[in-house]
């Protein structure tokens, strides 16, 4: 995943960074928001697909951080926990708002449509090169309990079973919700005529990797 | 090749059915026999994992400077750090600094003051660069808040242009640093400018776009303060 780059702390590693702010080091927390700060708001930017909420729930998982840190054992890596507590804030959240995640079941048992095949032109296909910023609107376009599971599946790369567990439901569940946000968001770039280009076939012969 | 929507099989449906496997990575020969066969149904996987590819080179984004501020002055107020009597314990007792909003009409404010009292007898065409750094990076904080998209683009440019004219005296490593994050930021400013283009009303291509001028003229001015603190 590219990321912009901007002069990173340099003086200490992560673990004393945390050990610091442990202690209530305000530099070191600073610093622990500077390394981390654009993988939890892109998070939270693209589960709620709203840049202000995005900015809230950050500001919020990094209070959280701040109150829990002592908790911290180190069991984990220090970002798995922190990407964690901030998932946590973000589905609080959602679930407060009546988004409720695991109304998946509901969206499951009435958006059971076929494979669109008619675009026209049966050999454009989307190549790799799709619009950043077009495929951020379309995530964002994505029903709540879709967008959830694409963005800690495809996005954040969670596995189904951490899903199932993050969301409560089962899952198979989480891998059926995540195929038809997939082909929802397919149908959404296939719609939009600037995102198509054509190109060579990119099939191999062996099923695609799972992360 | 010259199946049409209406052409869909026995075959196509058994593929829709295997599809969902098949991209969870299980191995499914029908799928792949099929895909050879069906131009529909191999456009389908290619479409999705062109879109599994894409989805990988998202960048992350960058959130805003009020973020940070916010935190802080919410720490400072609760005194969770170890106190250190200066300028942020009297500014997190201004309990309204704590909402986006209110930061904003206050940075307004200030850049109104800032830009009101500045003396005016700078040569025109380099008004930023007589600002001094805070005021500069207010002015531009406040141009973001407002919306102001074309005033903040004159600053950028302005900004551009000092920064241009003295980059000759900066440490060829601090220079790489501000190249990198500028090369970075023009990056994304020419992705937002071109889905502008192909659609007007795209609000999020617009927000973007606002937040990479806001961050160019933050790393800007960052790179001109740095020279002027030496």
């Amino acid at each position: 995943m590219s990321q912009q780059k901007t002069p990173a702390p340099k003086a200490a590693s992560e673990t004393q960074l945390v050990a610091r702010a442990q202690r209530g080091d305000e530099q070191a927390f600073a610093a622990l928001f500077e390394i981390h700060k654009r993988r939890v708001y892109s998070l939270c930017l693209r589960m709620t697909g709203n840049t202000a909420e995005a900015e809230d729930l950050t500001q919020e998982a990094f209070l959280q951080l701040f109150r829990k840190i002592s908790t911290f054992r180190g069991e984990s890596a220090f970002s798995t926990w922190l990407h964690r507590l901030a998932v946590n804030v973000v589905l609080m959240h959602l679930r407060k708002k009546g988004l409720q995640q695991v109304s998946l079941d509901e969206v499951d048992s009435c958006q059971d449509e076929p494979v669109k095949r008619d675009y026209g032109d049966n050999d454009r296909r989307l190549m790799g090169s799709v619009d950043r910023i077009s495929l951020s609107r379309a995530i964002a376009d994505l029903p709540p309990g879709y967008r959830t599971v694409f963005v800690l599946h495809d996005v954040e790369g969670y596995e189904h079973n951490e899903i199932a567990e993050i969301m409560n439901c089962s899952v198979g569940n989480s891998k059926s919700q995540l195929h038809k946000a997939r082909m929802k968001l397919r149908d959404w770039l296939r719609q939009n005529e600037g995102l198509m280009t054509s190109g060579e076939p990119v099939i191999s012969d062996q099923a695609p990797t799972e992360r | 090749m010259s199946e049409t929507r209406h052409d869909s099989s026995a075959a196509c449906y058994r593929f829709e059915l295997e599809l969902q496997a098949y991209m969870e990575g299980e191995n499914k020969p029908f799928v792949l026999a099929h895909i050879r066969e069906c131009a529909f149904c191999r456009v389908v996987v290619e479409d999705l994992e062109a879109l599994r590819a894409a989805v990988r080179e998202l960048p992350l984004e960058e959130p805003s400077a009020a973020v940070w501020s916010n935190i802080r002055a919410q720490l400072a107020t609760a005194g969770a750090f170890a106190e250190k009597a200066g300028f942020w314990s009297w500014f997190s007792q201004l309990d309204f600094l704590r909402r986006p909003i209110p930061v904003a009409a206050f940075a307004c404010m200030v850049a109104l003051g800032c830009l009101l009292t500045a003396p005016r007898n700078y040569p025109e065409q380099d008004s930023t660069s007589a600002l001094t750094a805070t005021a500069r990076r207010t002015a531009v904080r406040s141009m973001g808040f407002m919306g102001d998209n074309e005033a903040l683009e004159r600053v950028v440019r302005e900004l551009e242009a000092t920064f241009r004219a003295r980059e000759g005296s900066l440490a060829p490593d601090v220079k790489t640093t501000y190249e990198n994050s500028l090369l970075s930021l023009d990056t994304s400013i020419r992705e937002c400018s071109d889905s502008l283009q192909r659609e007007p009303g795209n609000s999020l291509a617009h927000e973007y776009l606002l937040a990479a001028y806001s961050q160019k003229a933050e790393v800007l001015s960052s790179a001109l303060e740095f020279d002027e603190g030496r």
